[in-house]
């Protein structure tokens, strides 16, 4: 039974099913019988927060233990929000309705830097400190992981432990030294802190100090305690068959987003496209073996009932047993009513069996990211993609009955002029007319093709972090452009707002002179930056001239290619020297191939011990 | 092929899964199950269901039910009921299986009980003195006033330790369907009864000639 407190807000805000728990799936244990709670944080709505795998593999991976209890809390919406505030309720978890503060930590995934705020949000609305210095060990350790643990600098000050890479094995490692100081009792939080910083890939904020040079540069990054080391370097799971997909999800019963059934089907991405900062985060590229996938999806989709299975990654096609995985899978899904699909296929490999054996089931719209709209500009950005093999590939769907395809494209490029923009419209164009050349093209209704561009914003740890973002003035110059390049109505143009793109830049190249930025735009109504109706551009900008800090530095300043960055002291496995050598490679306009074909020595398989593909076997 | 009728509780989580996502969380519930349920036959097969009577968000109840159909021989309900417990989300409990025998179109009264905190009694009371409460009941087909007083004329009251709960039956057919949310309506506006404090658990569902459906 719900307090009534509850119950009356959830009488009066909308679809009050995100907030109230009791999916299957969703874990319940015995309060009294636990010795370590966790309340795994989500900093945006309940549907986007239930889309997320990382989540699902980190709620069953620490509720195996039976002595730890790992809940979930999102952001609530605008109306739960408001009403939790009114009626002094803070912020609880979905499963014991416990609040925040009843936990011993509190962690929150890092997906995107505009959620930020919400961070800031979750917390005030638990009643919790934002300075991780303003809490003693009265308070829950507030923890941190995901891809923008990367660069954690603007929001370091809120942390008490930032995760580097990937959880599978650290996260259960800081859980199992926070139940061992418990159960040693008046252990203080700096000694859990100093056990918890020699687990891999933890990094601790309060152990380094920033020094900074007077136009505002880093000047050097310094360890403050014994022991800690001078640079973090991100944690990895070598080898993904050793850990099983999860095979039982919570199953949201209000609509998440990504509603089905996902395998990981494998990790990291071989082709280095250089604007791609997952794809040099998790390197070097794992597999799981097909038989492993296979199993486990039709275990995941028996324990879930899920009837569609979505097979993930950053480039699944990429998988070497791609085919050999689908005939597995379509073994047993077609009777059992299951449905695959492959959300990120690449042109190059796309193939007439591999249609066919995704839309047995079910026929969806097409997607691909062409990413730039000329070969010079694909060459920049090494995405490797040319237009004979988007020719090819829409051909074979066109003659497979596909009436729609879905085109990617980024705005802001290095290098990028407006020819490279009207070669946008161009291969659209082009897409259009190939349609109704191709015999066998669907008769009906035609063709439709979309184009969804979005805003190049430049990422830490990628070639690209030197480059300064395009102002909002060039980037609304450059969309106006590819409006009136476009000039058939079976082309639909889709872009991104520059505004948020140039937030996200901001904070993804930031460092810890944002933190009292985040707190102050958060105090005068910041959050939801990332929802369209909730984004106060003029209130951010406001905050931070009101506080004198220079947003442009961060993200519209080329970054001296022998500069300190803000994250200097966090190690993803690739060197310095490659990010350069490959920044270099992307002004000249020259490619580097797939690393799966010929190493590119980028220092990822040091992460591994040895070499990260065998160069013997053609993967390929 | 028969038709069977799964009677089910929608309580505490479960009261504030709406109408929709119960289907969906249904289809997945009994596709887990493994049970011989019928799955329509087109180009996308699912499983045939039918609600029998919409339950309202944030209202909870001890009698709904959903008919499926089974081409199984002899089916063993006791082992259906069993099987759907096991992985039902919180809140959702099955007490019966069973073959249909009436039609959902037999439905004419669902009964409630509501519960206030127990300082609402006086103007429970009131109510009950009342000569007439009229209210605006919205549909597709627009506007219509309703007496409250002539399907409620009298809440019967009884004390339940905190709260004090009142029992009403109100017409649930094609042809009026009153949901109690116009009465705790009617009673925030009258005399000031927070809504949100009232707790509505829909508890029989009747006939016409006010027998228990089934």
């Amino acid at each position: 039974m719900f307090e009534p407190k509850l119950k009356q807000a959830l009488s009066r805000v909308q679809k009050p099913g995100r907030y109230t728990g009791g999916e299957p799936g969703s874990v319940y244990k015995e309060k009294d019988k636990v010795d370590v709670r966790f309340a795994f944080c989500f900093p945006d709505t309940y549907e986007v927060g239930m889309s997320f795998l990382g989540e699902k593999i980190l709620y069953e991976l620490l509720n195996q233990h039976e002595n730890w209890w790992c809940e979930r809390a999102f952001m609530p919406w605008l109306d739960m929000k408001a009403e939790m505030e009114k009626l002094g309720l803070p912020l609880y978890t979905l499963e014991s309705k416990d609040p925040l503060t009843a936990f011993d930590a509190v962690g929150f995934t890092l997906q995107y830097e505009l959620s930020y705020t919400n961070i800031l949000a979750m917390l005030d609305l638990a009643g919790i400190p934002f300075y991780s210095r303003e809490r003693d060990e009265r308070w829950p350790l507030i923890v941190a992981g995901g891809p923008c643990a990367c660069n954690a600098e603007p929001i370091a000050d809120f942390f008490d432990i930032v995760q580097l890479g990937e959880g599978e094995h650290q996260l259960p490692s800081i859980c199992a030294e926070i139940e061992r100081a418990k159960k040693e009792g008046n252990v203080s939080k700096k000694e859990l802190l100093l056990r918890i910083a020699k687990i891999p890939g933890v990094y601790i904020p309060a152990f380094y100090d920033i020094e900074y040079y007077e136009d505002g540069r880093v000047r050097s990054i310094t360890p403050n305690e014994p022991g800690v080391p001078a640079v973090v370097t991100k944690a990895i799971l070598k080898d993904m068959n050793e850990f099983a997909p999860p095979t039982n999800f919570v199953v949201p019963m209000v609509g998440a987003i990504q509603d089905r059934a996902s395998i990981e089907v494998l990790r990291g991405c071989v082709r280095g496209c250089r604007f791609c900062q997952a794809g040099f985060l998790y390197r070097p590229m794992r597999q799981r073996d097909a038989g492993l996938l296979s199993r486990a999806a039709q275990d995941l989709c028996a324990n879930t009932g899920y009837e569609e299975l979505s097979l993930s990654s950053l480039s699944t096609s990429d998988h070497s047993q791609l085919e050999e995985l689908l005939d597995d899978l379509n073994e047993w899904a077609p009777k059992e009513h299951v449905s695959l699909s492959l959300p990120s296929l690449r042109m190059d490999n796309f193939s007439e069996s591999l249609i066919e054996k995704t839309t047995r089931v079910r026929k969806s719209g097409l997607t691909f990211a062409a990413e730039a709209g000329t070969q010079r500009l694909r060459d920049v950005i090494n995405k490797n993609v040319t237009w004979d093999e988007i020719e090819k590939t829409c051909g074979i769907a066109f003659a497979a009955g596909y009436t729609s395809v879905k085109l990617y494209f980024m705005m802001g490029l290095p290098t990028e002029t407006m020819e490279d923009i009207e070669g946008i419209a161009e291969t659209a164009q082009k897409v259009v007319d190939l349609f109704y050349s191709t015999p066998g093209h669907s008769k009906g209704k035609g063709v439709q093709v979309t184009i969804s561009c979005s805003c190049f914003v430049p990422k830490p740890h990628t070639p690209f972090q030197f480059v300064p973002m395009d102002s909002a003035e060039t980037l609304q110059a450059k969309q106006k452009h590819l409006l009136e390049s476009v000039h058939s109505r079976k082309i639909k143009v889709n872009y991104h707002d520059s505004k948020t793109g140039f937030l996200e830049g901001v904070f993804a190249k930031g460092d810890r002179r944002l933190a009292p930025v985040l707190v102050e735009a958060y105090k005068r109504g910041c959050y939801f930056d990332g929802w369209e109706e909730c984004f106060r551009y003029d209130t951010w900008l406001q905050t931070f001239a009101d506080l004198g800090v220079d947003p442009h530095f961060y993200c519209n300043r080329p970054i001296g290619l022998d500069e300190v960055t803000p994250w200097a002291h966090m190690d993803y496995g690739i060197t310095h020297e490659y990010l350069v050598r490959e920044y270099k490679k992307a002004l000249a306009a020259q490619t580097t191939p797939p690393c799966n074909r010929a190493c590119n020595a980028c220092g990822a398989n040091h992460l591994l011990g040895g070499p990260c593909f065998d160069y013997s076997q053609n993967l390929v | 092929m028969i038709t069977v009728r799964i009677w089910f509780e929608k309580r505490d989580e479960a009261s504030y899964i709406s109408l929709l996502d119960l289907q969906r969380v249904m289809q997945r519930v009994l596709k887990r199950s493994g049970l011989p349920v019928w799955h329509t036959l087109g180009f996308n097969p699912h499983i045939y269901m039918t609600f029998s009577c919409p339950l309202s968000l944030g209202q909870e109840s001890l009698c709904e039910s959903v008919d499926v159909k089974t081409e199984a021989e002899a089916p063993d309900f006791a082992q259906w009921q069993q099987a759907l417990n096991a992985i039902m989300p919180a809140g959702i409990h099955v007490f019966r299986v069973e073959p249909v025998q009436m039609k959902a179109d037999k439905i004419a009264y669902a009964c409630y009980t509501i519960s206030y905190p127990a300082a609402a009694r006086e103007a429970l009371e009131q109510y009950n003195a009342l000569e007439a409460a009229p209210v605006e009941k919205k549909s597709k087909r627009g506007k219509k006033e309703i007496d409250l007083k002539e399907f409620a004329p009298a809440l019967a009251l009884q004390e339940a330790g905190e709260r004090v709960e009142c029992s009403v039956c109100l017409p649930a057919a094609q042809e009026l369907n009153l949901n109690p949310s116009l009465l705790t309506g009617f009673l925030e506006e009258r005399f000031g009864l927070s809504a949100a404090e009232a707790n509505i658990l829909r508890t029989a569902l009747l006939t016409a000639d006010k027998t228990a459906f089934c």
